[in-house]
């Protein structure tokens, strides 16, 4: 893991953000000309009017962007945090084969009995309170059709 | 004064006992369903559409007007407690909102602040609905693309205020957003753009879950490194009065509310501009008048500059849409849909055919008013106890409720899929120290700018000179030259005496 | 420890077996088709919209006549990719009970769009029913530099240039058949398309175009304030009430009228069995000659009342496919 060394130059996150979004306009700005149109003699602007001038822009503060990304310090990235994203990854693929709400129950409990070593009694409080707006207020009264997965659809159909 | 007596009137309709009963029901659910994230006022009106039929179409669309109007108070809830934006008009609430609520350990000052100048831009929105409603929506009209072009240019270069310390980064980022919003279908050629072949991205980027994502999720990310820190914030004081605000607070309130309030109001008119847009610059003008903390680090005048002016602008759409039966925003639109399954037709004869109904909405939107703010000051104390709940509690709750409330928006997991890359890309930006303010407020003028950009070009056809021809847009384009050529000019009007030097 | 885990394994069950239980048990089939389950019933425009009002009319009549056993409606807006997404899901569902209990909302301003933008096709589906159709008009605001279509022609045939605003859909495509048919180019008249006839109709009142393009339903109010004057009906007749004072195309001048059917109708998946296909026809035809319908829909959007059976619909909606895709030129 890198730490915070603000004498580094090297080509790191900010530098490749910068990139990414340069490498962005440039699509959009092709994309623009070749396949929306830029100009109609009549009506004026055309779909890729608008959008090739902001990535023309974008560009130009991109490269401005990262003349300056040098001179700043590189950014740290725990790898604790990437729990939460992975979590909400590994959410949506169970939501496909067991459902969402199955899915959720799963992770509360999962996470914080086992990750966050909660005890019995808090998980279940915590169980008990999301699981209580989701159902109550989301499924029962505002009839959200929450997906129910794979398992389900066999099973009932 | 006439006005005067027709609200007064308006009163007297209301003031039934199913009427009353209908607007506090409506308000409680107006405050819930805006309190949850993914489900805003479109859906919350859309949903409990059906349930109204059993009524008469009077109390019928006061429960509704209620629920439309104290969602906007709502929204505000979980922005400043749980950092994620129930709604589009809470994205700016929460910038002052949550820091306030957390950093400067003031939770229930800032769920006061934010509850009592959505009252006072409610109000100023209300009573010029009242005294000139009709005129102001014939003002309204006079704004076509030309004029509309013209303001939202000057409404983007507010975006220049929210940029902070670094410009091109700000810049960059702002570009970002308005590209995003250029995906999906194009409206005036009908034709799909920047859609990347993909059947989901034909639709565009959901705004929603895009902001649930890149402010709230986002959010949890970072929290998660901060988890096992003391809870900074102790929450003692769990009772009304311990979260009341002081004489001073007041004081800092109530420029920002009124100023935003009349802000406020004049875009909720404005065809297509909503509570978002309204919001935003309210929030972005803030920036041009002095606040006694600065703005984004929990600033009183902040959520005051924001709240007042979506409420105002929640009330400032009744006027098109009960003078012209235009509404203003999709939330409008469905209440427009109630109306028509009523019988009633919304339109210019609405005043003239069915007075009670029109002034019996507008008397019941005065009480909304009133019965939110008491309720929400009510709740206050028991809300702000979510506070204490440890942060890695918070984590999971957090993170349920980004993945459910992003859902509930389109009914399928696009919307979670959106809500995870946005809150993944929200916190690699805010580590690599970009704002994402701009971002979101690019997202919402953007479309607003290029349509109506485009359709002031096909009636000009290719022609510029419309900006400068018709002459609100003309005083429009002036303004933003000055607004442009300010930095420039300003050191030769300090030379010539004209001006003050600048004071830091 | 144990007695823990066994509670929150009960908690569980509990929790996740509330939304089963909330369905329903499975019935037994019996002759023909009759609906066993909730029937999901897909709109792919937001609530509170045009077709979103539609199908909460239709599903209340049907529940009011008892007409599906009992069952109830399960009405889920789909939005994304401007509706796409829940289309092709609909297309895409595989035979069975699901496929039997599944319905689309599908209309002409659906249906264009999706051949446009996508490869989904009618051939994807099971046509239900139609069970509307409407028309337009052009109309004149109080501002408007031209008072009748003659002149509007005049002025276009003087080197002018005219502006018209509409909606999205159903109304380019009435436009494009207009000026194919005056002979003019799209720079002579423009159109500009809005969100919503609503937004067109506010940009005519402030006086920034010239016509306005509407169905009867949406510009009913401002005709009777005097706000908006027809003056050309885009149909083979002329309308009634206060709208008959407006000539259709050809008594304008030398064209042919100029008329556009825009529809409302139902699918299902294509994968939907033929006995119920049938039933569900049958059940839209029942709604169709209801009182409530009559009153609670089409006289209160102006619209006319034109029921098609499954058979009917799929042979309507295959020519209006096939039309479309010539004028495209694909």
């Amino acid at each position: 893991m890198s730490t915070e060394n603000p004498q580094v130059r090297k080509f790191g996150t900010k530098q490749f953000i910068i990139i990414a979004l340069a490498v962005m306009s440039i699509a959009f700005i092709w994309l623009g000309f070749t396949k929306y149109g830029f100009w109609d003699e009549f009506k004026g602007p055309r779909p890729g009017f608008f959008p090739v001038i902001i990535s023309i822009g974008m560009l130009v503060a991109s490269v401005l962007a990262l003349v300056f990304s040098f001179k700043e310090s590189a950014p740290s990235w725990p790898k604790e945090n990437w729990l939460v994203p992975l979590s909400v990854v590994a959410i949506m693929l169970a939501t496909f084969i067991i459902g969402l709400l199955p899915s959720i129950a799963i992770y509360i409990v999962v996470w914080l009995r086992w990750l966050e070593k909660c005890t019995w009694k808090t998980t279940v409080v915590v169980f008990l309170i999301i699981m209580a707006i989701v159902v109550g207020a989301f499924v029962l009264w505002l009839g959200v059709p929450f997906p129910k997965g794979l398992i389900y659809n066999a099973l009932f159909y | 004064m006439e006005n005067f007596q027709m609200l007064m009137q308006g009163f007297e309709v209301l003031f039934t006992f199913q009427n009353i009963g209908a607007t506090i029901f409506g308000a409680i659910l107006g405050l819930i369903v805006g309190a949850m994230p993914g489900i805003g006022s479109l859906a919350g009106v859309a949903l409990l559409l059906p349930l109204t039929f059993r009524f008469n179409p009077t109390t019928a669309i006061i429960m509704l007007g209620a629920l439309y109007y104290a969602n906007m108070y709502g929204g505000a809830f979980s922005s400043i407690l749980l950092g994620i934006p129930g709604d589009g008009p809470a994205v700016m609430t929460l910038m002052d909102g949550y820091p306030m609520a957390t950093k400067r350990n003031r939770p229930g000052q800032a769920l006061l602040t934010s509850n009592i100048s959505s009252f006072i831009g409610g109000t100023i929105g209300m009573l010029i609905l009242t005294f000139m409603g009709p005129a102001l929506a014939e003002i309204g009209l006079k704004f076509g693309p030309a004029e509309m072009t013209a303001l939202l240019l000057v409404a983007m270069t507010s975006i220049g205020w929210l940029v902070g310390e670094n410009p091109t980064k700000g810049l960059l980022l702002t570009m970002f957003g308005i590209l995003l919003a250029s995906m999906g279908m194009d409206t005036l050629s009908g034709s799909p753009r920047y859609d990347f072949g993909s059947i989901y991205l034909l639709g565009g980027i959901p705004f929603t879950p895009f902001v649930i994502g890149m402010v709230g999720f986002s959010q949890v990310i970072k929290l998660m490194g901060e988890r096992h820190k003391e809870n900074k914030v102790v929450v003692n004081k769990l009772t009304i009065k311990g979260s009341m605000i002081t004489g001073h607070d007041f004081k800092r309130m109530l420029m920002p509310a009124l100023r935003s309030g009349f802000l406020g109001t004049f875009v909720g008119v404005l065809p297509g501009a909503g509570a978002t847009t309204a919001a935003f610059m309210g929030y972005a003008a803030q920036k041009s008048f002095k606040s006694e903390e600065p703005l984004g680090s929990g600033a009183i005048e902040g959520i005051a500059a924001c709240e007042a002016a979506n409420n105002g602008a929640a009330a400032g759409a009744f006027a098109p849409l009960l003078a012209l039966g235009i509404p203003g925003s999709g939330t409008g639109a469905v209440l427009l849909g109630g109306l028509m399954m009523w019988g009633l037709n919304p339109g210019p004869l609405l005043f003239t055919n069915s007075p009670d109904f029109a002034w019996g909405l507008i008397a019941s939107l005065f009480l909304a008013n009133l019965i939110t703010l008491m309720i929400a000051w009510g709740v206050i104390p028991f809300l702000i106890k979510i506070l204490s709940v440890p942060t890695k509690l918070m984590i999971p709750i957090i993170t349920v409720v980004c993945i459910v409330g992003s859902y509930s928006t389109s009914n399928s997991m696009y919307g979670v899929l959106i809500m995870f890359i946005s809150g993944m890309l929200g916190y690699v930006l805010t580590k690599c120290e970009y704002q994402t303010a701009p971002a979101l407020l690019a997202f919402v003028l953007a479309p607003l700018l290029e349509s109506n950009m485009r359709k002031a070009f096909i009636i000009s056809q290719g022609s510029l000179g419309i900006f400068f021809e018709k002459p609100i847009s003309l005083v429009f384009m002036i303004l933003l030259l000055s607004i442009m050529l300010f930095p420039i000019v300003r050191p030769v009007l300090v030379r010539l005496g004209l001006l003050k030097k600048k004071v830091k | 420890m144990k007695k823990h885990v066994l509670f929150i394994a009960l908690v569980l069950i509990a929790a996740l077996a509330t939304p089963l239980f909330a369905q329903g048990g499975v019935e037994a089939k019996s002759a023909g088709f009759v609906p066993s389950k909730d029937i999901e019933w897909i709109v792919t425009s937001s609530p509170g919209g045009g077709s979103d009002i539609y199908t909460r009319i239709i599903t209340d009549i049907m529940t009011r006549l008892n007409l599906v056993n009992g069952q109830t409606f399960l009405v889920t807006n789909k939005t994304d990719g401007g509706g796409e997404v829940g289309r092709l899901q609909v297309s895409r569902v595989t035979a069975g009970k699901i496929a039997d209990h599944t319905l689309l909302t599908f209309n002409s301003g659906d249906h264009a769009p999706m051949v446009k933008n996508t490869a989904n096709r009618i051939e994807n589906f099971t046509p239900i029913a139609v069970m509307a159709v409407d028309k337009q008009l052009l109309y004149i605001g109080e501002y408007s530099k031209y008072k009748t279509f003659t002149e509007v022609i005049a002025a276009v045939k003087s080197g002018k240039n005219v502006v018209i605003a509409g909606s999205k859909g159903d109304d380019i495509a009435t436009y494009e058949m207009l000026v194919k048919e005056l002979g003019f180019t799209q720079n002579q008249i423009a159109f500009i398309t809005n969100d919503a006839t609503s937004a067109a109709i506010t940009s005519i009142l402030g006086g920034h175009v010239d016509l306005v393009m509407s169905k009867p339903a949406a510009a009913d109010q401002y005709v009777a304030a005097g706000k908006l004057v027809p003056v050309l009906a885009l149909a083979n007749a002329r309308f009634t009430g206060n709208l008959a004072a407006a000539p259709t195309l050809s008594e304008v001048g030398a064209y042919a009228n100029v008329e556009n059917p825009i529809w409302r109708g139902v699918v299902a998946p294509k994968s939907m069995s033929a006995e119920a296909a049938a039933f569900w026809s049958s059940a839209f035809e029942a709604v169709s000659k209801s009182e409530a319908w009559l009153n609670d829909y089409i006289n209160k959007y102006k619209l006319v009342s034109e029921f098609k059976n499954s058979v009917q619909a799929k042979a309507y909606m295959e020519k209006f496919e096939a039309d479309y895709l010539k004028s495209l030129g694909k």
